[in-house]
């Protein structure tokens, strides 16, 4: 599976045909993207999003072909994820489909589902690092969950900085935080200081040998 | 100098510093401490009260006495201990507390007014009269006591947080801390091994031979290099353990470049939270003293600290190179710390032993059954009086090292309130049963103070924690080490008629315990207030045991009757700047941004916090030189043109499912499930007590999908309220809730040619009247193909639409009104307009909701349906709410040019003004352009039947008075027709 982010803000098939002209999260025209050392943070305007619950006594629809996940975790296939969200609540993500209705798609795919759009409550920033130590690092630094509640496929909703996240995991390297939208700035600002500090600096040495 | 040979520093290179402005140098390896004690700087501070020459009185973090201004400028840093401060090269450091130099000290001259400064000095003294306290006692008591100075600069380190989680962590890396990291480290558990210092290895560090057959370091090293390549263990140095919190949580502090001259890219500190599944506590022990007459010397320190100089730091704390030391102890570890002296080159007068029956371990003299009694020395410790068979003798030392016992490192056992339990044979208190859960405590901190006992109560705590986990843990291989027996005799002080300091820190002495007592401050809580024993920095790590055991022979009672110390954290001082974490200035807290935000900006707008949220407040035009004037403006051109607004901050809950009608009905005091597809209704939500909660509007916009609206203030507040009524107390309805504030971009485009304007811009929608009268809603595409939601909805009491698109596009359709309606005098308004139109238009908003207003009293009071049931509707029935005869009511003053003051009170006029005829009050008020008037909104008593009558307006804090009289709240278009039309 790639889980990279396309880093244009491209017209796909079934995108909107407006002729206004969109701005990402970070206020311009096209993803913000930005490393430091052997992390990058980048900016992922191209992710639709769409909420999916179920109606009372509905059976669990496979969108997409996808199996929706357990508590706690995330699948992704093709361009495709989904994770839980709450009780019989998940939101579903598509790569490259930012500008479209997503939503109606999946309301499409999930008959009889509540289904809301939700692409632009949501502001996803990818952060890519070396390897899984680099990960835990940061992990340390931005969220208070146990590490093996945020393995490769998984995905929870917690605390940052005073906001409210949903971090995933796709996989070994890259972490997905997922902040509202309106708080992009502030998300960014936060992953970028925690990434420099980690990805440039290295810890000091101490002085004295042991 | 007075360096030794060895020592754990590296004398290949060499770091320079500067004391109170002199140069000296020292090794990296060095403490502050240890580098000035080499240089022969015995005289490091002035005490507390009685600004007594003070000198290095510990080897750790217990230090009373040597505390300095570390560093200058912005970073200057009062009150570090010396002890705990590692030598860099630059850095600099300020001796405290003394007015003049340091060795002239100008307050010392309140040496000589002691019996005036006794326990309650402050309580007892400054008591009249009492309005000289603030300007003149306090100031002046500020400046003669206390510590160090503030630089009075903003901290230009950064800070950050972390979090970490482990099966076990092990708090201390002594020889117990060690075995228990390496016993659960090769049991696979996740360990983290913390230690304050920045050398591991604990107390084996202080001493010359703990293992008989391997050095110290050697073993230290063996160890930590077994763990550092076990990928299950993360070791903290310099990271102190503050705290225990609830469910395994601990607060720790890793100084992360404090030992660095500047922190580069760095952060200064960090603040992590570890949750611990079981904890170690491996905090070892601290040494206590034996107050006898004038011991507060430089040059008199503890035993244990004179030996870790001696063995760590290759320094005799002596004056100059030769002079030398004896040891006052009441125990065997005292004359071990003589026998590492003699060891390390350093001449021993003898070891002072109350005992008659003292051992003698080694070639020194031994005074038993003696005690010291005096010292002499102005600025550093030159001979001690030794009393032996009741004979006093004089002798030269260089320095004097005491032990009165050692006293397990309890303090994070007793949080949570653990008790310490007294330990008869040990003579000091244990940590208790009833401690934090899932914590530990080993080695020295548990009483198990030798070399080997250390080593196996180390592994035995960890297999211990571990198999509570259910993680078997095997015994690890521990070296045969140091088992000595550790007799000591319970010898408090040395009685006597002069001062003899209990409390170095705080200058307690025995006489104001004694006075204390007899002032009948006899509990150990009501001591500690009297004579501030206890407080500042070190809490009285050296000093509450031995006024507990002087307080105890007062009283004629045992050491636990008299009480107990517990301890609270911190257990050592933490910097505010990394408890608060990182960001400060901008980034303090998170800010939200509308999708608008960098139109508005470019635009000029100037904005104004409204919760998290940026909002712009006014958008000035060039000529205008206040903000009234831009204001004005902005409403101006709403009733009289087209305004556009953001108000995407309004919140936004989707509500879908088949019983979301039902639930609505339920949520809303008004009838809501009726509401016909396609339309949008105003609401009024309760809260469970009856008051009025919140309001906005709901639109139906399918037979099964409503959008709630919220007020901005109260979006999150309203939705989780929802999800709680949803998931608790109606969990068996088909509703599905979830935000969508931010997902839109919602602009209000208000104005009687507000229509034309969006005509310009909906694909093939029927505008009109008949077809999208008042409060319709639709779901439709502007722009060229752009999905969109409409709502006739108006908060301005004009002909007025919300137009919502994707949060993406707001930005573009921002500039899309603009341009469709520059003909139509398109205007950007701001936060400020829209309160002074919805004042105008007497629409309720944050200050009319602050949770003291009935639907009665907002003039909505039938829209509490009776038909059914909702929350709070009972309860806005009851009696003291039916009773509350406010009233909203506009206010305009007599003088249109008078202002209208919000939070002024009501009263009839020329009433008297009290509590009791007080009326009412002002809730928001403003200038109305349109209306040419200051004008306003409040709660009145029988406000509704009053229109007409002239009330005053009072505000006694500035001392204002006003004529009001009271009109409609609706002062524009009363009928609503501009609404409708």
């Amino acid at each position: 599976m790639k889980w990279f982010p396309r880093i244009l803000l491209t017209r796909m098939e079934g995108a909107c045909v407006t002729d206004l002209k969109p701005i990402t999260a970070l206020g311009a025209s096209s993803a913000r993207v930005q490393s430091m050392g052997s992390l990058t943070l980048c900016e992922t305007p191209d992710l639709a999003f769409a909420s999916l619950a179920l109606r009372r006594g509905q059976g669990v629809p496979t969108p997409f072909g996808l199996a929706l996940p357990q508590a706690g975790g995330f699948v992704g296939q093709n361009g495709l994820g989904a994770f839980w969200t709450g009780s019989d609540q998940w939101m579903l993500c598509a790569e490259g489909r930012g500008d479209s209705d997503f939503a109606a798609d999946v309301r499409a795919q999930a008959p009889g589902c509540s289904v809301t759009e939700q692409t632009d409550g949501w502001a996803a920033v990818d952060v890519t690092v070396a390897d899984d130590a680099q990960m835990q690092t940061l992990l340390a630094k931005l969220v208070n969950l146990n590490p093996e509640f945020l393995s490769p496929g998984h995905a929870t909703r917690t605390g940052l900085h005073h906001m409210t996240v949903f971090v995933v995991r796709p996989n070994t390297t890259q972490l997905r935080v997922i902040g509202m939208r309106s708080l992009a700035d502030s998300l960014w600002h936060t992953l970028a200081t925690t990434a420099k500090r980690l990805g440039v600096s290295s810890r000091p040495q101490a002085q004295s040998p042991n | 100098m007075t360096r030794l040979s060895g020592g754990l520093i590296d004398r290949a290179s060499t770091l320079n510093f500067t004391f109170n402005g002199t140069q000296y140098s020292g090794h990296p390896g060095d403490t502050l401490a240890s580098a000035l004690l080499a240089n022969g700087v015995r005289l490091v501070g002035r005490s507390f009260k009685y600004h007594r020459p003070r000198g290095v009185f510990a080897a750790g973090s217990e230090e009373p006495n040597a505390m300095v201004e570390l560093r200058s400028g912005a970073r200057q840093e009062p009150n570090t201990r010396a002890t705990v401060a590692e030598l860099y090269d630059g850095l600099t450091a300020r001796s405290q507390n003394h007015l003049g130099p340091l060795k002239h000290d100008l307050l010392a001259v309140n040496d000589l007014f002691a019996p005036f400064f006794a326990a309650g000095f402050y309580y007892k003294t400054f008591m009249w009269p009492k309005a000289l306290w603030e300007k003149l006692y306090e100031p002046m008591i500020r400046k003669a006591a206390g510590l160090g100075r503030l630089s009075m600069l903003p901290d230009p380190d950064a800070y950050d947080r972390g979090y970490l989680h482990c099966d076990l962590m092990v708090i201390g890396a002594g020889a117990a801390g060690l075995t228990a990291a390496l016993t659960a480290a090769r049991a696979g558990a996740q360990v983290i091994l913390v230690d304050e210092d920045f050398r591991l290895g604990g107390r084996l560090l202080a001493e010359a031979t703990p293992f008989a057959e391997i050095s110290a370091t050697d073993w230290i090293a063996q160890v930590l290099a077994e763990l550092e390549n076990l990928p299950n263990v993360r070791v903290l140095p310099r990271t102190t353990v503050f705290g225990v919190y609830d469910h395994g949580v601990y607060g720790a502090v890793e100084r992360v470049a404090d030992h660095l001259p500047e922190p580069g890219d760095t952060v200064r500190q960090s603040l992590w939270r570890i949750t611990a599944r079981r904890t170690v506590l491996a905090a070892g022990a601290t040494e206590r003293h034996i107050p006898f007459a004038n011991n507060d010397r430089p040059g008199i320190l503890l035993a244990g600290a004179m030996q870790a100089y001696a063995n760590r730091w290759a320094v005799s704390p002596v004056a100059k190179a030769g002079d030398p030391v004896a040891v006052f102890t009441n125990n065997d570890d005292g004359h071990r710390s003589a026998l590492d002296m003699i060891r390390c080159g350093v001449p021993v007068l003898g070891v002072i032993d109350p005992r008659e029956d003292a051992p003698r371990l080694g070639d020194y003299a031994l005074y038993n059954g003696a005690t010291v009694t005096g010292s002499r020395g102005r600025h550093g410790l030159r001979e001690i009086e030794i009393t032996q068979n009741g004979k006093a003798s004089w002798h030269d030392v260089g320095a004097l090292g005491v032990s009165g016992g050692w006293n397990p490192n309890i303090h994070l056992a007793s949080h949570h309130r653990g008790r310490p339990v007294w330990d008869d044979q040990l003579l000091a208190f244990v940590p208790g049963q009833d401690g934090p859960p899932g914590l530990v405590p080993a080695g020295a901190a548990a009483g198990r103070g030798t070399t080997a006992q250390a080593l196996a109560s180390g592994m035995g705590a960890a297999q211990e924690a571990l198999s509570d986990l259910g993680i078997k843990a095997a015994p690890v291989a521990l070296p045969e080490a140091e088992n000595a027996a550790q007799g000591q005799v319970a010898f408090w002080h040395v009685p006597g008629k002069r001062r003899a300091w209990v409390d170095l820190q705080n200058d307690v002495t025995v006489k104001d315990i004694t006075l204390a007592h007899k002032e009948n401050m006899r509990s150990v809580e009501h001591l500690k207030r009297w004579t501030t024993l206890g407080m500042a920095t070190d809490q009285g790590k050296t000093a509450n045991i031995s006024a507990m055991a002087v307080m105890a022979e007062l009283t004629g009672k045992t050491i636990p009757q008299t009480g107990t110390t517990i301890f609270r954290p911190p257990y050592t001082g933490v910097s505010l700047s990394v408890l608060g974490g990182g960001d400060t200035g901008a980034h303090f807290r998170p800010r939200r941004l509308t999708p608008t935000h960098h139109w508005a900006k470019a635009k000029g707008a100037q904005f104004i916090e409204v919760g998290q949220w940026m909002r712009a407040q006014y958008f000035p035009q060039p000529g205008e030189t206040h903000w009234r004037e831009s204001v004005d403006r902005e409403a101006k051109a709403v009733r009289q043109s087209v305004g556009i607004c953001d108000v995407t901050t309004l919140g936004k809950i989707d509500v879908q499912g088949a019983d979301a009608g039902d639930f609505l009905n339920r949520i809303y005091a008004n009838m809501m499930g009726t509401l016909a597809v396609g339309k949008t209704r105003y609401g009024l939500m309760l809260r469970e007590d009856g008051f009025a909660y919140d309001d906005g509007t709901c639109a139906r916009l399918g037979d099964d999908h409503y959008v709630v609206t919220t007020t901005t203030a109260q979006a999150g507040p309203v939705y989780r309220h929802m999800e709680f009524a949803h998931q608790c107390l109606w969990p068996d309805l088909d509703v599905q809730l979830i935000s969508t504030t931010d997902a839109w971009a919602q602009i209000a485009v208000a104005g009687p040619r507000s229509r034309e304007l969006l005509s310009r811009i909906v694909d093939d929608f029927d505008l009109s009247n008949d077809a999208f009268p008042f409060m319709a809603c639709a779901e439709l595409t502007v722009c060229s193909g752009l999905r969109a939601r409409l709502f006739r909805i108006s908060f301005s009491g004009e002909l007025a639409y919300e137009l919502a698109v994707p949060a993406r596009y707001g930005h573009a359709l921002m500039e899309r009104l603009m341009e469709q309606g520059a003909d139509l005098g398109v205007t950007p308004y701001g936060l400020e307009a829209l309160g002074v139109l919805r004042i105008e238009k007497g629409h309720a908003a944050g200050a009319e909701l602050n949770g003291q207003t009935t639907a009665d009293m907002l003039g909505l009071g039938r829209m509490v349906s009776k038909k059914k049931d909702s929350i709070g509707a009972l309860m806005s029935r009851r009696e003291g709410l039916v009773g509350d005869s406010r009233r909203l009511v506009g206010l305009k003053p007599r003088d249109p040019n008078q202002k209208v003051t919000p939070g002024a009170h009501l009263f009839a006029q020329g009433a008297v003004q009290t509590m009791q005829t007080d009326e009412g009050w002002v809730t928001s008020a403003c200038y109305s352009p349109n209306i040419e008037s200051h004008i306003g909104l409040g709660y009145l008593e029988d406000g509704d039947t009053r229109l007409g009558e002239v009330i005053t307006a009072a505000n006694p804090l500035e001392g204002e008075e006003t004529l009001l009289e009271v009109v409609s709240a609706h002062f524009v278009d009363p009928d609503g027709g501009r609404l409708r039309d």
